[in-house]
């Protein structure tokens, strides 16, 4: 365990959907700078951790705490504390253009030259938006819909950001694309991640350390070389067996 | 062919109303998916400050007019956080906040009949005359209701389309969830929308009031201006826009060569004839969901 206090602290968290309990005893921290993963299959609840943290779902019992201080219950405050998701599935803005969905993500600031020079960034980090930049976010591609998620997300110039199921939907190539400038969001300016993926290997590879979520249960945790290695974890989630 | 243009000016005049009274539903309905029925008895308690600020006060019109949209808004934010807020914040079906809506609609409009009684009344503003162009007389009032009309229209377009604020409200009208995820307010968006349908139904109110009277259930006329937004397409701005002109203009057509008798039973058909047609409006894009 380092000593530096955890970005993120998540607490013996309990998450009900009516009576269903999504999330059971959930404990989890991230630390400044790190990439942590959540792996897990369909339904484990890797969707529901996110959502909760980005205050959009209530959570019915334990705590969260970002930056020493207990989460806020609005997701515009979450956003304004530094906090961003990536939510699955993309959800661009369709009938709005790639610049507004980006200008979107930066709804909370009101710097606006500093805006612009996020935005610059973006538009370096994913030059293809730059060629879209006048288009309809829902004419773009699956790829591009996915930079442009990321990149509207960064936005807000999140101290945490969230990234739910990045890969999901998208092809080979697109996928170590997003990944590396995943990884280089992480190297070069020092982003803290959080980002759950079905697609284990992919996770395990990336991140500094990863927690197995089993229907609502943290049932492992390590850092990801260990995870990759680990005989549970290649049989239920990389779909290796023997060896 | 005088009586026709003298027809159709006076229909863009009442269409510029039904205009306000369409985008105030749609501006809802577009990013809550309900439809505001408490919407009319607001026109209906705009239009009584009003008459009360220039009747009882001796106000200058435009004083009263100015009194009334401030009393209006705070009447439509007020109703969104007694009747629709919590609801909402519970993701209750939209039959809820529409039952909701009515109830608010049934209060504020017997509330107005407690107080001020249900007699038609004349909006106490003198008549400003005609002007001629050839052989056409046109009343001012229609001309002075359709230009503030266009122009509230035309603010609520800049501001929906060029600020920040607005693009807040696209946003939310397309997907509130990842709205919020982007930091937007959802209980701030709910804020700004309520407070443009105060304004929208306070400036209709008062030019209707003006056109016909001021009475408690003036806001019945608010059924034409949800026939004008189901003609143009359900949840679009622009197209509650053109189904409003449309409806004014047919609406005076037959009421000048036909019979104005006759007047509403041409409007129910244009609908009739257009969702035949054009099941989702003329502009519309989807009809499922839409009520």
């Amino acid at each position: 365990m380092p000593a530096t206090t955890p970005m993120l602290e998540v607490n013996n968290l309990y998450v009900h959907y009516g009576g269903i309990c999504a999330l059971h005893q959930v404990s989890l921290h991230v630390d400044p700078s790190e990439i942590i993963a959540v792996i897990g299959a369909n339904g484990a609840g890797k969707s529901t951790l996110m959502k909760t943290i980005a205050a959009v779902k209530d959570f019915t019992s334990g705590s969260i705490q970002f930056m020493g201080m207990p989460l806020k219950k609005d997701p515009y405050k979450v956003v304004m504390d530094g906090i961003t998701l990536v939510p699955e599935g993309r959800r661009i803005f369709a009938p709005l253009s790639v610049r507004e969905n980006l200008l979107l993500g930066a709804y909370t600031r009101s710097d606006r030259q500093e805006v612009a020079q996020t935005m610059e960034e973006v538009l370096e980090l994913f030059p293809r938006l730059r060629e879209r930049l006048h288009q309809r976010g829902g004419t773009l591609s699956g790829g591009e819909q996915q930079m442009l998620a990321v990149g509207r997300a960064l936005m807000s110039r999140p101290k945490l950001l969230m990234l739910d199921e990045p890969s999901l939907g998208l092809a080979p190539i697109i996928i170590d694309t997003m990944f590396e400038a995943i990884t280089r969001l992480n190297q070069q300016m020092g982003l803290t991640i959080l980002l759950v993926e079905q697609n284990a290997s992919l996770a395990l590879e990336l991140c500094h350390r990863a927690y197995v979520l089993k229907t609502g249960h943290i049932t492992m945790e390590g850092n990801g070389r260990e995870l990759l290695e680990d005989e549970r974890v290649r049989s239920s989630y990389l779909g290796i067996t023997g060896g | 062919m005088d009586l026709f243009l003298q027809q159709v000016v006076s229909g863009i005049s009442i269409g510029a109303i039904y205009s306000l009274l369409a985008v105030g539903y749609a501006l809802v309905y577009s990013v809550y998916n309900f439809t505001n029925w408490a919407f009319d008895a607001f026109m209906a308690f705009g239009a009584f400050m009003a008459f009360y600020a220039i009747s009882s006060f001796f106000l200058p019109f435009w004083v009263a007019a100015i009194i009334s949209i401030l009393l209006a808004i705070g009447m439509a934010v007020s109703t969104e956080k007694l009747a629709y807020r919590s609801l909402r914040l519970r993701k209750a079906p939209r039959l809820f906040m529409m039952i909701s809506a009515m109830g608010a609609n049934l209060a504020i409009v017997n509330l107005l009949n407690l107080f001020f009684g249900g007699q038609f009344r004349r909006f106490p503003v003198e008549n400003i005359g005609t002007f001629s162009m050839g052989q056409v007389s046109v009343g001012r009032m229609d001309v002075l209701a359709g230009i503030i009309s266009f122009g509230v229209l035309g603010l609520l377009w800049v501001f929906l389309y060029r600020t920040k604020p607005g693009l807040g409200i696209r946003a939310s009208s397309i997907d509130i969830l990842t709205a919020s995820l982007m930091g937007i307010n959802n209980d701030a968006v709910a804020f700004i929308i309520f407070a443009v349908t105060g304004v929208l139904s306070s400036v209709a109110g008062i030019f209707y009031g003006i056109k016909y009277a001021v009475y408690p259930t003036m806001g019945i006329v608010t059924i034409k201006a949800m026939i004008a937004s189901i003609v143009g397409g359900l949840g679009s701005l622009p197209a509650a826009v053109v189904g409003s002109m449309l409806l004014g203009i047919l609406e005076t057509l037959v009421a000048g060569y036909i019979s104005s008798t006759y007047r509403d039973l041409f409007s129910f058909l244009f609908l009739v004839i257009i969702l035949l047609f054009f099941p989702n409006g003329l502009m519309g894009k989807s009809s499922d969901e839409k009520l």
